[in-house]
């Protein structure tokens, strides 16, 4: 095989408690070490699994997260660990309860065959403001909270955990109690921004283990970035094979999630700021967002009107299939700069060619259009999405499928421009998105010609009758007597 | 009969008068067009938005009703305006502006267009100009002919004195009720003209309209009364008369009585009384009239003559005394000011404070209506030459409506309508004259003067469109003995003579224009006034009247241009990050602005109907911040907003405004505020000049709080002003700086809340500077306890 990496397919266990001993010997983890990259909205950890196989025949690896960690997390994927190549790996939607995960590895290893597993997760809201409040002069301190050991079904003989902070500046950290019986050189070491706990030895995690020896651990670290959460957004995307167009309209609720400004915005002291270059790390002023190649007729407007404020670089239109080189690169102000605890909504809308992204099979007269979830403001989270998709009127034999699990789907009708009867929608719903759920949600329609015709017949229509009636109407005289 | 230059002889009169009527209706399809465009400079320089204040106010309420339908509109408490009182909306407004979109938004969801109704508020003042245009036709329709109405309804399109209320944006009375106006005129004439009840009640359905969109309602219901008092006078009265005005007043007045911001105005104010004191004048010469005409005893005639003075006379008595005992409102002062333009500074500073009530200056008239003004009086006297019922109607409306427009800027709008018509009257006539053909024959003068044509054909010069239309057989014609230049006529007779079968004698003038170069020196240079209209008109409406006012806009040395948004800015901030019941206090200017885009609660607002409310607000700007505290306090205010032009030179800002503020609080508390304490030796100053009642003015305070310190320890420079300000800025203690916009423009300020300690303010804030308390006051309290 070529791939070196291959894609698990990743099955969910029975949603039952899981009980450890259950899983059995038939693994040992040689080394597990956990990368926890620290973030403000988004924290992305990886964690490698040195696998050893104790009996023969294995498929099945399991990992455990703690309820704690599985509240947070939104996303995962599970890679076998080689060195070349990306691939796609199966990813999971946020929002399911359970904590055991069942890996099916691509062959069964021999006694003492080895794998190195590695598990990438993405963590929201899982960092807090600490202290909560901050003046706009103020650095911006979060705190980050984990648990000490990550926990496995299986005997790990060494594990340690990496806490990277982009900036250098931590404030503090924890250092964990009664772990001597684990520790050969020291608990917990830093060096710069990375704090490096363990290695811890020979962990076996039981449900003894859990209950005496896991604690949790926190980092208190200074972040440059402002922390932003994107409350609800609500994206639009309607097909219109007249205008031969897709548009896409998001509405979307911004929040600074970073701590609440102390005291008040002083203009004075921002500008200062940004004459100096020293823009306080909670300050959102402006962001960019990455549109597809070939946008049109970008608009960004918020209750009061368009925000003059924004500014587009468009980047050719790219065949359908073939990778995007660039991107078209929209820079967008707020009104105000966005500090700490202060909310923005806008809306941003653009127009891309039908061609890049729908595609007809001339055989059996099938549409199949690809819509991507969502479009990522690098660093935010969005709490709640709604993805519309809007297909033409008359669209029949509507099917589509969610790049990943949704909270829920639903169709429904959509009234536009001269429609008779409407047109179909479906509507997606999504819970903690990050920059990792970008992919398309995928949506067959059949349309019939007839269906293509109906606007242009009740258009027409409409104009015969209003001149039948004026030629009618000049030709009738209802005057009584005769001049 | 010679001519100056053929005129084609093969025409059937059927292809002409369908040529003509062709070229009449693309000629308005066309001038509809230029009115509509010419009002999208707004939208194309700026945005589709909606315009400065009362526009604001409009389009909410227009939302309400769009949204919640006509009954929640109907029945709208407006709990936020007017804090703590509140506002009746659905009473205190007229609502036909908002019932118009509402319908056209319901009427277009219907038919499954979903058009925002934002699209529709700020597209509606164009499209109605476009009907305007239409009336105006008919309206000088009526006055001569065709050509003329042409001509008037491109002038109504794209002239400035109408453009001024009525660009996109301008989502505002004004824009549906010029049309509303033109209309109603236009019935009234024509029921006049016919007695005809059916145009009688039309034109009352539109005054019913009109009362339900404008105020400004009162001018019709005063000239039409008014024009029928004229013509009783003059001896003109007719059953056509009697019929026309009663219908009219009997309907018009019954159904304005339906909204409910009238009521019963109608029957209660004096601005009413004339429509029904003529009402009952023409009832007792009506009376008179039947009498007379089947008593033949010449006694008696005297008699009834007595009887007819004496009714009239104890009916104006009546009304007088009614007046004198309060059953009738006597006159407002909105009223008086238009007698006496300095009563409202001496009463109603209010009223005088709005800058579209100042006395219109010369130039703006120029500006308005360019090369009209000067063909106004022309057609004025034009009107005299013919002067049947109608022209005595543009005649006194051209004197009501000049008089009006120099006594207020905003009346400005009424006049325009008729110098569109005089002066397209006018024109059309010197049009007329010089495009006849028909040469004067100079050796056969005694042949017949004046003719009377009764031809049925009319043609049209394409080349001109508005310039040569002529109409079609107008009966009104044969009235006219005139023997002089009723060319027109000439001209009617030559095509008559070119294109129908029945030909006639030739008749020629004994004066006339000879030769081509005459025709074309007078015609080129109407020509080219006609052009150097759309240049000025053009030139005006994209640089005076296009901006929204919400946006500013400035050219940079580039040549770029760069949008100062700082009012949607503000806006948009108090509406995200303030809480949603937070009251907001800003000077009434901005109160329909802040309801409608940062959706707060306000003190005072653009509807000014509580003069003490206004002043509280002013009292509160203009004192000092001890004395402010309490008042902000009482009235719950969380936010003070204020606008300040001082950094990038915005003239408009609330330093100038200020003492507008001091005057109408003074105008209440006459003790504690006076205007001359804010002058430093009769100058009105803000550096360090500034006198001392000034430079502890709240608005002084907020408007330069850290303003020094944006200039880096240079000495500081008030653009709009153009002084230097203190180095050493003011200190606030009541109130803390909540957010300033980018450009400074509008600055918002927190009012603090009660010390936690219950001290004073200003004592807290000093102890926190680490300052020594001190002593006096507070021993002084002590000594007061102990005693």
């Amino acid at each position: 095989m070529a791939r070196r990496w291959w894609t698990l397919p990743l099955f969910l266990v029975s949603a039952l408690a899981p009980s450890f001993s259950l899983a059995g010997p038939a693994f040992e983890n040689t080394a597990i070490v956990r990368t926890i990259e620290l973030g403000g909205s988004l924290v992305h950890v990886s964690t490698t699994y040195a696998v050893k196989a104790l009996e023969p025949g294995q498929t099945t690896y399991q990992i455990a997260l703690s309820k704690a960690e599985r509240a947070k997390t939104s996303w995962l994927e599970a890679k076998v660990k080689a060195r070349l190549h990306l691939s796609s790996s199966a990813r999971m939607s946020p929002g399911v309860a359970e904590y055991l995960l069942s890996i099916s590895l691509p062959k069964a290893l021999a006694v003492n065959g080895t794998l190195n597993l590695v598990l990438e997760t993405m963590q929201t809201h899982a960092t807090r403001p600490f202290p909560e409040q901050a003046a706009q002069n103020e650095p911006q301190l979060l705190k980050y909270e984990t648990d000490l050991f990550t926990i496995s079904p299986y005997t790990t003989l060494v594990q340690r955990t990496k806490i990277k902070s982009i900036a250098p500046n931590v404030i503090s950290y924890t250092t964990p109690h009664d772990v001597d019986s684990f520790v050969r050189d020291g608990s917990v070491t830093r060096s710069g921004g990375t704090i490096t706990y363990g290695p811890y030895h020979d962990i076996q995690t039981d449900t003894d283990f859990v209950a005496k020896h896991q604690q949790s651990v926190s980092v208190h670290y200074s972040f440059d970035y402002p922390v932003i959460e994107v409350e609800t957004l609500h994206r639009t995307a309607e097909i219109s094979h007249w205008g031969s167009n897709l548009n896409i309209e998001d509405k979307a609720h911004l929040h600074n999630a970073g701590p609440t400004l102390k005291g008040h915005f002083s203009r004075l002291e921002y500008q200062s700021q940004n004459f100096q270059r020293k823009q306080a790390p909670h300050i959102l002023s402006d962001f960019t967002l990455h549109l597809p190649p070939g946008v049109t007729n970008a608009y960004f407007y918020d209750q009061n009107g368009n925000v003059s404020t924004s500014h587009l670089r468009t980047a050719p239109s790219v065949a359908k299939g073939s990778k995007a080189v660039q991107y078209s690169v929209l820079q967008l102000r707020p009104r105000y700069p966005v500090l700490g605890g202060w909310n923005y909504s806008y809306t941003i809308g653009f127009d891309t060619p039908l061609q890049d992204s729908v595609s007809y099979d001339a055989k059996d007269g099938v549409y199949m259009v690809g819509v991507p979830v969502m479009t990522p403001i690098p660093g935010t989270v969005v709490n709640d999405a709604e993805v519309k998709i809007i297909l033409p009127e008359g669209a029949t034999n509507v099917k589509f499928v969610s790049p990943f699990p949704e909270i829920s789907n639903s169709m429904s009708t959509h009234i536009s421009y001269l429609d008779t009867v409407g047109r179909p929608a479906v509507t997606f719903t999504y819970k903690n998105l990050t920059y990792k759920h970008t992919d398309n949600i995928y949506v067959s329609y059949q349309v019939p010609l007839s269906a293509h015709l109906k606007k242009v017949l009740s258009v027409s229509a409409a104009f015969f009758s209003l001149f039948a009636f004026a030629f009618m109407a000049r030709r009738v005289n209802l005057n009584l007597h005769k001049k | 009969m010679p001519a100056a230059y053929p005129l084609p002889s093969d025409l059937s009169p059927v292809t002409v008068a369908n040529t003509a009527s062709l070229l009449r209706i693309i000629a308005l399809a066309l001038i509809s067009g230029a009115a509509i465009a010419s009002r999208l400079f707004a939208v194309i320089n700026f945005e589709s938005i909606i315009h400065e204040f009362d526009p604001w106010f409009n389009y909410r309420a227009t939302k309400v009703l769009a949204s919640q339908g006509f009954y929640e509109f109907w029945n709208w408490f407006d709990p936020t305006a007017w804090y703590p009182l509140g506002r009746v909306v659905g009473g205190t407004i007229y609502p036909g502006l908002m019932a118009t979109s509402g319908v056209i938004y319901n009427l277009l969801h219907a038919l499954n267009l979903p058009v925002d109704i934002r699209n529709i508020c700020v597209l509606l003042a164009p499209g109605f100009s476009a009907l305007t245009a239409w009336a105006t036709y008919m309206f000088t329709k009526e006055m001569k002919d065709e050509s003329a109405g042409l001509l008037a309804a491109a002038f109504i399109g794209i002239v400035p004195g109408y453009i001024s209320r009525s660009v996109a944006g301008s989502y505002d009375n004004e824009a549906i009720a010029i049309f509303l106006l033109m209309f109603t005129f236009f019935a009234w004439i024509k029921a006049l003209k016919q007695g005809s009840a059916f145009w009688g009640t039309i034109a009352a359905v539109f005054y019913f309209y009109m009362v339900a969109a404008w105020g400004g309602y009162a001018f019709i219901t005063n000239m039409i009364p008014l024009h029928a008092l004229v013509l009783l006078l003059m001896g003109r009265f007719t059953g056509r008369l009697y019929v026309a005005y009663s219908s009219w007043y009997a309907i018009g007045t019954l159904s304005s009585m339906q909204v409910p911001f009238v009521g019963f105005q109608p029957v209660r104010t004096s601005e009413h009384m004339a429509a029904l004191g003529v009402f009952g004048l023409l009832q007792i010469v009506a009376f008179g009239q039947l009498v007379r005409a089947h008593v033949s005893s010449k006694q008696f005639q005297e008699l009834l003559f007595a009887t007819v003075i004496s009714l009239g006379l104890i009916g104006f008595f009546g009304i007088v005394g009614l007046t004198y005992k309060g059953w009738i409102a006597p006159w407002t002062g909105r009223f008086y000011s238009l007698w006496d333009t300095g009563y409202a500074k001496k009463y109603i500073p209010i009223i005088a404070s709005v800058s579209e009530h100042q006395p219109t200056a010369w130039p703006s008239f120029f500006m308005d209506l360019h090369f009209l003004i000067f063909l106004f009086p022309a057609g004025v006297v034009m009107c005299f030459r013919t002067l049947r019922d109608e022209h005595i109607f543009v005649i006194i409306y051209a004197v009501v409506a000049s008089y009006f427009a120099g006594v207020m800027v905003r009346l400005m709008l009424t006049l325009t309508p008729v110098v569109c018509v005089s002066a397209a009257v006018a024109l059309s006539t010197l049009m007329d004259t010089y495009l006849d053909p028909a040469e004067p024959s100079v050796e056969d003068d005694k042949s017949e003067s004046s003719t009377t044509p009764t031809g049925t054909t009319s043609t049209s010069r394409p080349a001109t469109p508005a310039s040569s239309k002529k109409a079609k057989k107008n009966k009104e014609k044969e009235k006219e003995k005139e023997a002089s230049a009723s060319a027109g006529g000439v001209l009617s007779e030559l095509v008559s003579n070119v294109t129908s079968s029945a030909a006639k004698s030739a008749t020629t003038a004994e004066r006339g224009v000879f030769g081509m170069d005459t025709r074309l020196v007078v015609l080129l240079n109407s020509l080219g006034l006609l052009l150097f209209f759309v240049v000025h008109c053009t030139w005006v409406t994209s640089n005076a009247y296009s901006s929204p006012s919400v946006v500013l806009s400035s050219t940079s040395s580039d040549g770029g241009k760069n949008l100062i948004d700082d009012f949607r800015e503000a806006y948009h901030w108090l509406r995200q990050n303030t809480a949603e019941d937070a009251v907001v206090m800003s000077w009434w200017d901005y109160g329909y602005q802040i309801a409608g885009m940062a959706d707060r609660p306000t003190l005072v607002d653009n509807n000014t109907w509580n003069n003490t409310h206004i002043a509280t607000v002013g009292k509160a700007m203009s004192s000092p911040e001890d004395i402010a505290y309490p008042i902000l306090r009482k009235h719950d205010v969380s936010y003070v907003l204020i606008i300040f032009g001082g950094l990038i030179g915005y003239s408009g800002d609330d330093i100038n405004k200020f003492l507008w503020m001091v005057r109408i609080a003074q105008g209440v508390w006459p003790d504690e505020i006076q205007e001359p304490n804010y002058f430093n030796r009769g100058e009105y100053r803000v550096d360090s000049e500034a006198s001392p009642a000034m430079r502890d003015s709240l608005m002084y305070k907020m408007s330069y709080y850290r303003f020094a310190e944006l200039f880096g320890g240079q000495q500081p420079v008030d653009r709009v002003r153009g002084q230097h300000v203190p180095i050493q800025g003011p200190t606030l203690d009541y109130l803390e700086e909540a957010y300033t916009t980018e450009n400074w423009i509008v600055r918002i300020y927190e009012v603090k809340k009660d010390d936690v300690l219950g001290r004073d303010l200003k004592i807290a804030n000093a102890f926190n500077q680490g300052k020594k308390r001190k002593r006096t006051k507070p021993m002084s309290r002590r000594k007061a306890i102990g005693a």
